[in-house]
């Protein structure tokens, strides 16, 4: 392929970022100077690679851009996950030790639902018939205590080949200490069954746990035939328009890869677009200098928190992939199905414009997680929706153009908001209408601090020393609401929120991510033994980095450790400087743990006691120049002069304002007090009472509380 | 003041998710492997005289426990509470459960007025007494079961009662984990008054005041909502643990009757056996905690677990039995009872709730404990706890591998166990043939096999469901019994369901469950479920013909139709008239 990292790119080279959600595909593309064209196009869900090729021809055609060339395109993808959640990836077959064949269906016995008698576990991804066991074993230290023969693997294989599965995983007890067992099964199919994608858990996660290990590599599997012919169909039809700039793809870690990584491991691109807002958020930060920031991203169905913390997000060890929304706790795990890859650390609830208004039997009022989505959407469309939703609600308190919504392009019917909240919500309750639909307002942020409380407080940091970068359709709406809870003093809302997503895609860099489970008391152990194992994971990383076109000069590698106090359960990783790891660095390695267990929790353990080394990590980065995002997104167009007046309703205290609707943000000269909304083509920006906007150099609105 | 609504839901949402980020505290910081797998912790709020307003998301056998334990708190302290006191109590006979559950209480005060209590409760590895973990079920009274705890200050006015700590230091087996394990709970309650000082500062002290109360008062409305759908009418139940591992041969009776009339409903566990010498008996806290569970796993809605929702269930359990025990009864091992007390109110329920309620689970988790020193005289203490099925249900097979209602617990992971005890794990797998048959059969329990590396351990187990299976439903038919082995694949040895034993070097334990009790009348099991099952081995060729009446071509892996129809009439013949049961423990 190409070479992505040490391309210059000249003037007229386009970068392009491409992000498919559920509904709409957007795609952008930005030139050298910072220019940025926009596209919105429907999803195409039987092949999403048609509505990537026709938007982005649309562009080119549309802006005359027949002469000037794509350097990269970025890509954001849901195909993995949808695969997951609508079990249409391959006919999968495990190879594993003879008595565990169960430990995929076993999980953790966990269950995510309290006093639910109609709980169901989710189905194993490969059903029990087609796990085959091999007569084999290996001890926790890695010693060999039973062979294994080639014969009984070679029996396996034909078995599962005779079921006719289109993919196969090999997961063998403690193969993280010793993986040559695994490597002779991964010979034999070779030999056996080389047209079968497979994949050994020892090249998927080298680390300790089998149901971890086994569930990830599963998944890796039940992916590889789908994630791979997506990726060859949507370079084939790139090219076929004339577009053979390297493609790469947003990986659930926050970095990009490459399509041949993407296609070996499909595991870690799966939350490839929720990562691609927080890589955004974390661009703005640096960009803005603001190093603390609580990232809120509010679409139509959910609202995402994460964390930047010193100008980087945080990840999360593992995570469950059609879990379905956070509805209360993270301490209810058990739903979906477990990956223990590196993700961004993101807290999602079920609160988006479409999220249904209802009352229970207490004569509460709850919001979601139900959501009206895009069609019928919420009542004021006309499109046939009855149950009110946040955005009939936001249309009562007039912080929503009465009219229309996406600048223009989508007719609503205020009449049908007042109604309908009149008659579901403010009659039953007994209270005002215009009271109903400030509670909704109300309530649905309380739902979102939830999440971003999982995030910060939950994790010992204190949201009021972050600023907010909200984005998304609906997050600029309810920034302000939600900042006021939480006392956070400063919001920014970035230019086009509405495709920040696919924005964000440009600003990330190439990353691989390794790890390796080595258990050792930090203070008993050799510093050397972990020296060369970082270094194996080093060279690792440096040939694939070499494999994808970046110079050591354009090489990065970060080590970090992943420990706790030796009996607890979670880790923390810290970062480990570079440089030879000597006996030295022992004891700095232990007080920068324990300074973590004490900012996280809020206490540290006394000296004496043992921090455990769990896992080796290393993450190994690719150099790019400009990867920042683009400053100047302003279209040529003039800045409107006029400004109108809307009334809206600001709470008890406040009531009802005649409040200055902006119609773009560059109106804003100076610094303008609220009450304000800032009403844009892709989002609306709310600026209540005593809260104060201003347009930052990036282009950014900048409400300060 | 007038309960707004929108305030209530704003307040309430404030309001629990600083219980359950209490929660996330506890489970994140904790050492032990009892918190961090069976999540055997709970945190919560209550208003100023104790009344729980809100419990974090834990786990469902402690729910209603904490005003109990604060209860004898106030008891003991009203009038000597003060802004950076901490309590502390562990004592059954003084409000708690038993004695690993340490509960942790601080007063929170606003402008000098108390005005609520952070509350936890974490089950510690060790208090104590005759066997690590303190949880042995063959001690016969609480003297010899660890450190009693009364109701006592932890900190007065912000300072440590060293006293307090130094005893406990010196009672415990592992002192870094007990107290690591209370700091965190400590730490719990810290977050649990600075957010509580927040929302006040947020609300308002009238509003707090008036909307903690405002929360219970909507839990209640929401239970009695959810009770007066239910049917009334009066529904009993009797169940049999085994034994108490003491009285071999002693059945202990468990018997409950729900009364249910309009919105308001009555668990009354008269008629369970008299107290027993083994460690299983229980408080009356606890087992109100298994009643609240089961009824409010029947009711519709999602109410917050507080004081509304135990105003709605009314529990009575006569003194002096397993179920409301006195002095000097031991509980250590009371979990078993719990879990059991919990299939037999479903059984209840099930009468109730035909449509709803399913048959008996594996009866809760078997505690297993492997114990001893090394060469270097170090000990090592390997604790398990398993468990896996439920039972058939109405319209679905019972869930298998997954945990009991009542726990949440989770499994240890095979590779964790062979690094970190001298054990080696030779299979961890479900059983065919063993899950109790019916239309919905229940869960296919599981077996592991551990072999022992060191020298010589002691061997304790805690299992039940060997005599007393788990019951079918609707003519369904009991899972099969737990089972016990010392050495399957040398000379096998059965051993008891209840066992204290040396194990040495090479000796392979292995435990089996338990399966789920079946719902309905197998006959009438979908023949291509049974085809599935059969598939993946979770019921075997010959037992889908004698038990299902399902006959399968295992060469095309098809279900010869004709063949079914005919052996199913047969079956049916041999059966005879005779209306099927509706429990029943036996196979027919």
């Amino acid at each position: 392929m190409n070479a992505v990292g040490n391309e210059k790119p000249s003037t007229d080279v386009y970068r392009v970022g491409v992000d498919i959600g559920g509904t709409f595909t957007d795609i952008v593309f930005v030139s050298p100077d910072g220019a940025v064209i926009t596209r919105k196009v429907s999803s195409t869900a039987d092949d999403y690679a048609r509505a990537i090729i026709d938007g982005i021809g649309q562009v080119i055609t549309s802006h005359v851009l027949e002469d000037i060339s794509i350097g990269e395109v970025m890509h954001g993808t849901t195909v993995a996950s949808n695969a997951i959640l609508e079990m249409t990836g391959a006919r999968t077959g495990l190879i594993t030790t003879r008595g565990f064949r169960d430990v995929l269906e076993l999980r953790t016995l966990r269950m995510p639902r309290l006093y639910d008698l109609a709980w169901e576990k989710p189905p194993p991804l490969v059903e029990r018939y087609l796990r085959m066991e091999v007569d084999e074993r290996i001890d926790a230290n890695g010693n060999i205590q039973r062979e294994v023969d080639s014969a009984d693997i070679g029996r396996a294989v034909e078995r599962l080949l005779a079921e006719g599965v289109e993919a196969i995983a090999v997961c063998l007890l403690n193969s993280f200490a010793n993986p040559v067992h695994e490597q002779m099964v991964l010979e034999v199919l070779k030999t056996k069954a080389p047209h079968i994608p497979c994949c050994i858990s020892f090249d998927v996660l080298p680390e300790m746990k089998e149901y971890e290990r086994t569930s990830t590599t599963v998944i890796n599997a039940y992916l590889l035939p789908v994630v791979s012919n997506y990726l060859a169909s949507l370079v084939r039809k790139l090219a076929e328009i004339g577009v053979n700039a390297p493609l790469l793809l947003m990986q659930s870690n926050g970095g990009l890869t490459t399509v041949e990584q993407a296609g070996r491991l499909p595991c870690h691109i799966i939350e490839s677009g929720p990562a691609a807002g927080v890589v955004g958020a974390q661009a703005l930060s640096q960009a803005s200098g603001i190093d603390d920031v609580v990232s809120f991203d509010m679409g139509g169905t959910t609202a995402k928190a994460s964390l930047i913390e010193k100008g980087m997000y945080s990840r999360a060890v593992e995570y469950s992939v059609g879990a379905g929304i956070m509805v209360g706790s993270r301490l209810l795990t058990g739903a979906g199905y477990r990956l223990k890859v590196p993700a961004i650390d993101l807290a999602e609830v079920g609160a988006g414009g479409g999220s249904i208004v209802w009352l229970d039997a207490g004569g509460a009022m709850q919001i979601g997680p139900r959501s009206a989505g895009a069609s019928p959407g919420p009542v004021c469309y006309g499109l046939g929706g009855s149950e009110p939703t946040v955005t009939d609600a936001n249309v009562v308190l007039g912080y929503l153009n009465p009219d229309y919504l996406v600048g223009g392009e989508l007719k609503i019917d205020s009449e049908l908001s007042y109604s309908v909240l009149s008659h579901v919500v403010a009659t039953p309750l007994g209270i005002d209408l215009v009271e109903a639909a400030h509670g909704a307002h109300e309530i649905a942020a309380a739902n979102m601090i939830r999440a971003v409380k999982a995030v910060s407080s939950e994790r010992g940091r204190d949201p009021r020393s972050y600023a907010m970068v909200a984005f998304g359709g609906n997050g600029p709406l309810f920034a302000a609401t939600m900042a006021k809870v939480l006392g956070m003093k400063r919001i920014l809302v970035p230019p086009s929120p509405g495709v920040f997503s696919a924005l964000g895609l440009l600003s990330a860099a190439v990353e691989h991510h390794y790890s390796r489970t080595l258990r050792r008391v930090v203070r008993l152990t050799d510093p050397l033994e972990l020296e060369t194992q970082w270094q194996v994971l080093e060279t690792e990383a440096r040939a694939q980095l070499a494999a994808d076109g970046f110079t050591p000069d354009k090489t990065a590698l970060y080590r970090s450790a992943n420990m706790h106090y030796q009996g607890q359960i979670y880790e923390l990783s810290v970062p480990v400087e570079a440089g030879l790891f000597d006996a030295a660095a022992v004891p700095i390695l232990e007080e920068a743990f324990a300074t973590e267990h004490e900012r996280t929790y809020g206490h540290r353990a006394g000296p004496d006691e043992p921090v455990e080394l769990v896992n080796l990590e290393l993450v190994g980065r690719g150099l790019t120049e400009d990867r920042g995002l683009p400053v100047d997104q302003g279209d040529s167009c003039a800045v409107p002069e006029k400004t109108g007046l809307r009334r809206a309703y600001f709470g008890r205290a406040d009531g009802w304002i005649d409040t200055p609707v902006l119609k773009d943000r560059r109106q804003l000269s100076g610094a303008h007090d609220g009450p304000l909304i800032i009403e844009e083509y892709d989002a609306t920006c709310v600026v209540p009472p005593r809260v104060c906007a201003t347009l930052d150099e990036q282009g950014n609105i900048l409400l300060t509380l | 003041m007038k309960t707004d609504p929108i305030t209530l839901e704003l307040f309430k949402n404030a309001l629990f998710s600083i219980a359950d980020e209490m929660a996330v505290t506890i489970c994140r910081t904790t050492y032990s492997g009892v918190l961090r797998d069976n999540m055997d912790f709970s945190t919560a709020f209550t208003d100023a005289g104790g009344k729980l307003v809100a419990q974090g998301l834990t786990i469902p056998l402690h729910l209603g426990s904490i005003p109990t334990a604060l209860e004898a708190v106030l008891a003991e302290f009203e009038g000597d509470i003060h802004p950076g006191d901490v309590f502390v109590i562990n004592d059954p006979y003084h409000g708690g459960m038993h004695l690993p559950d340490v509960f942790i209480f601080k007063p929170i005060f606003v402008d000098g007025e108390r005005l609520a209590f952070g509350a936890t409760i974490s089950h510690q590895a060790d208090m104590g007494g005759r066997v690590p973990g303190s949880n042995a079920s063959d001690s016969t009274e609480i003297f010899q079961e660890g450190l009693r705890i009364p109701p006592l200050k932890l900190y007065e006015r912000g300072q440590p009662n060293e006293t307090m700590w130094a005893m406990i230091e010196t009672n415990v087996r592992i002192p870094v984990q007990v107290t690591g394990d209370m700091r965190a709970q400590l730490s719990a309650c810290n977050i649990a008054e600075r957010q509580f000082l927040e929302l006040v500062e947020r609300f308002g002290l009238e509003t707090t005041r008036h909307y903690m109360m405002a929360v219970i008062e909507y839990a209640e409305r929401l239970a009695r909502a959810g009770l007066r759908e239910l049917p009334d009418g009066e529904y009993s139940f009797e169940d049999w643990i085994d034994d108490d591992g003491i009285d071999r041969d002693q059945p202990i009776r468990l018997f409950c009757t729900i009364r249910k009339h309009g919105d308001a409903i009555q668990v009354d566990w008269d008629g369970s056996a008299p107290q027993v010498k083994g460690a299983i008996n229980c408080t009356l806290s606890f087992t109100k905690a298994v009643s609240y569970a089961a009824v409010r796993s029947v009711l519709a809605a999602d109410i917050p677990c507080n004081e509304g929702l135990f105003r709605a269930i009314d529990v009575t359990a006569p003194p002096g039995t397993v179920t409301n025990m006195v002095l000097p009864a031991a509980c250590a091992a009371r979990g078993l009872t719990g879990f059991r007390m919990g299939d037999c109110i479903y059984g209840a329920l099930a009468k109730m709730l035909p449509d709803k309620v399913g048959a008996a689970s594996d009866g809760g988790n078997t505690g297993i404990t492997v114990g001893g020193y090394d060469d270097d005289r170090k000990p090592f203490i390997f604790v398990d706890f398993a468990c896996g099925s439920w039972g058939g249900r109405p319209w679905a097979d019972g869930v298998q591998g997954n945990s009991n209602m009542f726990a949440n617990m989770a499994s240890q992971s095979i590779e964790l166990i062979e690094a970190e005890n001298p054990l080696q794990v030779l299979s961890y797998e479900l059983i065919p043939d063993r899950a109790g048959i019916g239309e919905y059969r229940g869960g296919v329990p599981y077996r592991r096999d551990y072999r022992f590396l060191e020298k010589e351990a002691v061997l304790q187990v805690r299992s039940d469901r060997r005599r007393v299976r788990p019951y079918g439903l609707y003519g369904g038919r009991p899972g099969k019994p737990s089972c016990n082995i010392l050495n399957p694949d040398r000379n096998a040895q059965v051993l008891d369901s209840k066992l204290t034993m040396t194990l040495y070097q090479g000796d392979v334990f292995r435990h089996e469950l338990p399966g789920g009790g079946g719902w309905g009348d197998p006959l009438k099991r979908d023949p291509q479920k049974v085809l599935k099952d059969v598939r993946n081995e979770f019921v075997s060729l010959e037992c889908a013909a004698t038990d299902y009446g399902v006959v399968i071509d295992d060469a095309t892996w098809q279900v010869d139709e004709a063949a079914t129809t005919l052996l199913r009439e047969a079956h049916r013949e041999k059966r005879g008239a005779e209306p099927l049961p509706t429990v029943t423990w036996e196979d027919a």
